[in-house]
């Protein structure tokens, strides 16, 4: 890591130009993820506005939490990237709307457990590469990504992330809930990346407000 | 350290040999690249490949799903992913254990990256292909452990039933629910009549099988929502939800009937077997806690014992035990 970025990570929260910078990045990206979606499932995909927050390590499951309520039927899928920025990508699905998916996507009808978990894994890939790909590209940046992998099946979402068993002491957290129109289908996706792609941001953050 | 130029050949060279599946296809599903590990193990050299179009040379491929797969990276320009989870393999490719076996073909995790042009299009695809063969049996392996110790934390090993302690949780998670919503739940405890002495003239080889017999007969005669459960010795509990005393009754009767009617065939010998049935049913204002349900049950067929035995008696309530 280099100098800048481990002074940048001291203060960890953006400023308000920062903020609104970042999210405006994030709106473009989300964009492009809603049309690729959009385009493999030949149907209107709505978006939430994204909250995108400095949480500290207690924050995170506590926020995911309140995404969520109290849901206690959920899927997650997990995707690591990696170059440029380094990070995780959750998606989080509702067991209902999962199955609603493989319809959607053109599997047949027969409820088949793989099948399922093969949409779950295909969906939340061109999610996570749409979005930050989206972003990878305003931050002129590069970034390579690992095959999703179902992370957890059929719990509460409590138990998604154990607080002691994490490297990282603050992330930078990105929630996005998408709905596929008309279909009851809508999943959470958390973008987290650790301390020292923070500093990256925030340089690329200021090269694009320098720049307007 | 030295310093080696770069070399664009070496690079190909290694992509060439590198023990992992390459191959490159454009937008017609035209083959442009096909590395060595390709060629040797679809026994297809890259001058019959190349050039040609991919489904043509390999008519087994599952062309809808894989085209998707690929049209989709062209269409996104991201990054796919295949697991052998869910597909065990994209082309039929001999796996590394000759000797060994335990999988038909090597077993594939594929990925499917965008190469794109100049001006930003996908021109091309490249699919890397991974031999998990070996990460997929130590999969399945752990996998049917974990089944199997699962099965043996929950089943008695002598009769298939339920063993004591999931029974045991089992009724407690039914009275929970008795007592919170009022549905009905009632319980009966079997045990063989003069299953000593069985064991005495006949031997302990005839006595596991003339308990493997009472069971699958109480087991035949119970609907889909009973649980029955081997308690210990000759000693077996039924939990009946959404079930009054009556009903209860008939089931017990039921029960009775079909182990006492036809003597259990057991090496070479016809032995006649009986059980003595005791039924209780739950109820809120007597009962605290599950183990009061058992009490009682228990306390029945101590009544069927010393009514002379075959019979089946239900748990009356006695001044002394209606405390739960």
């Amino acid at each position: 890591m280099n100098s800048t970025a481990t002074n940048l990570v001291e203060t960890y929260q953006f400023d308000d130009d920062e903020q609104d910078a970042l999210r405006e990045v994030v709106n473009i990206a989300m964009g492009r993820a809603g049309a690729s979606l959009a385009q493999i499932l030949d149907t209107f995909v709505r978006l939430s506005v994204p909250f995108v927050h400095i949480a500290g390590v207690t924050e995170v499951s506590g926020a995911i939490g309140d995404m969520l309520g109290q849901e206690t039927n959920v899927i997650a899928v997990r995707q690591a990237f990696y170059n440029s920025l380094r990070g995780e990508a959750i998606i989080i699905f509702d067991r209902k709307g999962s199955r609603a998916l493989a319809g959607l996507m053109g599997y047949d009808k027969r409820t088949d457990g793989y099948i399922e978990q093969e949409v779950l894994l295909d969906v939340s890939n061109v999610l996570v590469g749409a979005c930050l790909g989206g972003i990878a590209d305003q931050f002129d940046m590069q970034l390579s990504y690992y095959a999703p992998a179902i992370m957890f099946e059929g719990g509460s979402v409590d138990d998604l992330l154990k607080e002691d068993r994490v490297p990282w002491t603050h992330a930078l957290l990105l929630e996005i809930e998408f709905e596929v129109e008309g279909s009851g289908i809508n999943c959470h996706m958390v973008i987290l990346t650790p301390e020292e792609s923070i500093g990256l941001i925030r340089e690329q953050l200021h090269t694009i407000l320098e720049s307007i | 350290m030295p310093h080696v130029p770069y070399n664009p050949k070496l690079l190909s060279a290694i992509v060439d040999r590198i023990n992992v599946g390459v191959f490159v296809v454009d937008r017609d599903m035209h083959v442009l690249v096909w590395n060595y590990f390709m060629e040797s193990h679809s026994g297809r050299p890259a001058e019959k490949v190349v050039g040609h179009d991919l489904f043509e040379a390999f008519p087994e491929l599952p062309k809808k799903w894989l085209e998707r797969k690929i049209r989709s990276v062209f269409i996104l320009r991201n990054f796919a992913f295949t697991s052998w989870e869910h597909r065990p393999y994209l082309f039929r490719f001999r796996h590394n254990r000759p000797i060994t076996g335990g999988a038909d073909y090597m077993h594939q995790s594929c990925t499917f990256q965008p190469i794109l042009a100049q001006n930003g299009e996908v021109e091309a695809v490249c699919v890397s292909i991974f031999d998990v063969t070996d990460t997929s049996m130590y999969h399945n392996r752990l996998q049917a452990t974990l089944a199997e110790l699962r099965e043996m934390s929950f089943c008695d090993e002598l009769t298939g039933l339920f063993n004591r302690r999931h029974i045991e949780h089992h009724l407690q998670r039914e009275f929970h629910r008795f007592k919170r919503y009022g549905s009905a739940l009632s319980l009966l405890m079997f045990d063989v009549d003069e299953f000593k002495a069985i064991n005495d003239i006949h031997g302990h080889l005839v006595g596991d099988e003339i308990l493997r017999e009472v069971a699958k007969r109480a087991q035949s005669c119970v609907r889909g929502t009973d649980f029955v459960g081997r308690y210990g010795g000759e000693e077996f509990v039924v939990v009946l939800t959404n079930t009054r005393c009556k009903g209860a009754m008939v089931l017990a009767e039921r029960i009775r009937v079909a182990i006492g009617s036809t003597p259990v065939e057991c090496d070479q010998a016809k032995v006649p077997v009986t059980v003595s049935v005791g039924v209780a049913e739950a109820e809120a204002a007597a009962m605290q806690r599950h183990e009061a349900l058992i009490q009682c049950a228990d306390t029945a067929l101590y009544e069927s014992k010393r009514a002379g035995k075959n019979c089946v008696t239900i748990y009356d309530e006695h001044p002394n035990a209606a405390n739960g």
